[in-house]
């Protein structure tokens, strides 16, 4: 070994010193070097209104995968820098949120975990400039350019769980409630398709406002006298806690079971043991999911953020796989071209909290969890393993 | 009798003596003092975190009412000592310093309890059988402690010595003062039992729906259309509105769906600020 190679010459110190003095001089040309160099990730997350209840696991699960990626040597050897955004008030607030984070920020990717309302409006704006993951739970059939979909379809949870609600649980009559928005309605219409391939009859279809302040008395009132065997919920957040305690609350949950689309494991406290009887679940995650990988994603997430972290639940857990997703998108691709991102998104694996998974048509096939509701926690009592997307986009 | 009428004519009863205590609060603070609370929701929120309180604790539920009215009882002094006494005859000025209130008062909550759902488990569950249909106990509770409270109050505010001061304060505070009524204290007191009002209410409510800060947004706006329809200053006023907007709501929402119901009473609302802005009951 020689002394050369030791350390840096007298020549090379000199040299950087005289460029640090350089630099030292300029702070102005340090900070936009530095910051070119960021790779920009928008966040979606809901920070404020009534979803923000979600806003910390979102941001505390995008943390964590960007510090993995970022430990590993970042995005083409750019360290990710997360923009976390509002996407809780009304979509039209989000999509000026967007154009500024294009327009000032050059944002490289978005990632966004929110209401299918805010997706259709986010996908008018983007139009495809900037790739755009999206990841919570959605209806399906989202194949805008440059844009990805980690999120579970009603291929994924719908199917499995309503055949086995009526084959093993010998639901035939299906009641549906849910919020008047473009989610629940598109879920059910998914839903009707499998409810005639069981051989079942749905009840009837009936919406309440989304956002307004709804009790449910008459709703319960009207499944009573209908007598379903089951009631298929499509009702979010605090609608969705408020329909559940009001049915037990009548004392239909000892004959109707329940499945509900979007409980996880905060609305599932709001729900709350004296209610939860005969409530199942659907989802690619949740927190004591039976999976090594999962185990491994909540201990790195308690070592990181400690005993008080923010509840984990499948929206908030999302933003982990999207931030994933992102990364190996644009690692495969090169770069963030629009086209290149198209052509490397087919094949790609990517981690997620739950396991691997694969994309295939800019959507994700993945194994789903159905889970009994037993007190207040979750107890899954099967596994539909690598369930197809049902949704196949053009790369 | 068919059971879904019966079950739906209990609905109907039920909504319209609940929507009737938890606009009691905010009438009596409006109704009287002419201050437009916007916080009242978040004074509601407040009572159902006591509730929760009282839960968490192992306390026997009666106890979130004394624990309720303390907390409520107490922030309602401050308020009314800090923010409102300077506003008064102002209501403009008490609509947006309460508006700001009511923010503060959710990430309050925010900061001490979290952004989660927390659920309070019905004190007394169980239906009951009830003129051939089931009923939740609780809920037949519901209505008849919602009576009370208003009968409650209306004999009060009709036959003691206090009633007849708030009467005189409301009618012309000069002369009142004049007459050796303490105006300041009074008003006070009128502030402090609306909010505590409007704690009980949420105490109420608790069992039956998610406990988290952005509740009483909920019961804000559906308290405001109850005296927008029923008329200001006067509890015929509190209750036609009441029947009204709860009974509209809940006979659509029955016979139709419930965003009929919705759009209907918001159709009421304006309707009745355009062409009744007094309201069913008009108060000179």
């Amino acid at each position: 070994m020689s002394m050369r190679k030791q350390g840096p010459t007298r020549r090379t110190l000199l040299g950087a010193a005289a460029a640090g003095a350089a630099f030292g001089t300029m702070p102005g040309l340090i900070r936009p070097a530095a910051a070119a160099n960021e790779f920009k990730i928008g966040l979606f997350i809901a920070l404020s209104g009534p979803a923000s209840l979600f806003g910390p696991t979102q941001r505390a699960c995008a943390e964590l995968a960007t510090e993995e990626i970022n430990k590993a040597g970042g995005i083409l050897g750019r360290q990710i820098k997360l923009i976390p955004t509002d996407a809780g008030g009304p979509p039209a607030e989000t999509t000026k949120s967007a154009i500024r984070l294009m327009l000032e920020e050059n944002v490289d990717v978005f990632v966004g975990s929110h209401d299918s309302a805010t997706r259709e409006a986010l996908v008018g704006t983007i139009k495809g400039k900037v790739p755009y993951v999206y990841t919570p739970v959605y209806e399906g059939s989202e194949c805008s350019f440059n844009t990805y979909v980690t999120a579970d379809t009603p291929e994924q949870q719908i199917r499995p769980s309503l055949a086995w609600m009526m084959k093993d649980k010998g639901a035939k009559s299906i009641y549906m409630i849910g919020d008047d928005y473009v989610w629940p309605r598109k879920c059910n219409e998914q839903a009707k398709k499998y409810i005639a391939e069981n051989g079942g009859k749905v009840t009837a279809e009936e919406y309440v406002p989304f956002g307004a302040p709804n009790k449910f008395e008459e709703v319960v009132t009207r499944i009573k006298s209908a007598k379903p065997d089951a009631v298929l919920i499509t009702l979010v957040g605090a609608d969705n806690v408020n329909f559940n305690r009001t049915f037990a609350g009548f004392g239909l949950d000892k004959d109707i079971a329940r499945l509900s689309l979007l409980l996880e494991e905060n609305t599932l406290h709001g729900v709350g043991a004296d209610s939860s009887k005969n409530l199942y679940s659907c989802m690619s995650y949740y927190e004591n999911a039976p999976s090594a990988a999962a185990k491994k994603f909540k201990a790195d997430y308690v070592a990181k953020f400690g005993d008080k972290a923010p509840q984990l639940g499948r929206i908030g857990a999302d933003c982990y796989e999207g931030v994933y997703c992102a990364s190996t998108l644009v690692t495969k691709a090169g770069g963030t071209d629009a086209k290149k991102c198209m052509a490397a998104s087919e094949g790609i694996t990517f981690p997620t909290a739950s396991g691997d998974v694969t994309m295939h048509g800019r959507h994700v096939d993945k194994t789903m969890f159905l889970a009994d509701c037993n007190g207040t926690e979750f107890n899954i009592i099967k596994t539909f393993a690598d369930i197809k997307s049902g949704d196949e986009c053009k790369a | 009798m068919d059971p879904l009428i019966v079950t739906q004519a209990i609905n109907l009863i039920y909504a319209v003596s609940t929507l009737a205590v938890l606009a009691l609060g905010l009438a009596v603070i409006f109704g009287l003092l002419g201050v437009l609370n916007i916080a009242h929701g978040e004074f509601i929120m407040i009572g159902a975190y006591c509730a929760y309180v009282t839960q968490s604790g192992r306390w026997p539920y009666l106890a979130a009412v004394p624990l309720t009215l303390i907390v409520c009882g107490i922030l309602g002094w401050a308020v009314e000592w800090i923010m409102i006494r300077p506003l008064y005859r102002r209501p403009f000025d008490t609509l947006v310093a309460t508006w700001g209130l009511s923010l503060l008062l959710r990430k309050i909550a925010e900061a001490i309890f979290g952004l989660g759902f927390y659920s309070v488990n019905i004190p007394v569950p169980g239906t009951v059988h009830f003129l051939d249909t089931e009923y939740p106990i609780y809920r037949l509770l519901l209505i008849a402690v919602s009576l009370l409270i208003v009968i409650g109050l209306v004999i009060w505010y009709g036959g003691s010595r206090t009633g007849s001061r708030i009467r005189a304060m409301v009618s012309n505070p000069e002369l009142a003062q004049a007459q050796g009524i303490s105006v300041r204290r009074l008003a006070a007191g009128t502030f402090i039992v609306g909010t505590c009002l409007a704690g009980l209410g949420g105490v109420m409510l608790a069992p039956l729906i998610p406990v988290q800060p952005f509740m009483g947004l909920d019961y804000v706006l559906r308290a405001f259309f109850v005296l927008i329809v029923g008329g200001l200053g006067s509890v015929s006023g509190l209750l036609s509105g009441a029947a009204v907007i709860g009974g509209v709501d809940s006979i659509i929402s029955a016979t139709s769906s419930a965003t009929d119901g919705y759009f209907a009473v918001l159709v009421l609302s304006i309707l009745f600020l355009w062409l009744r802005p007094r309201g069913i009951v008009a108060h000179s």
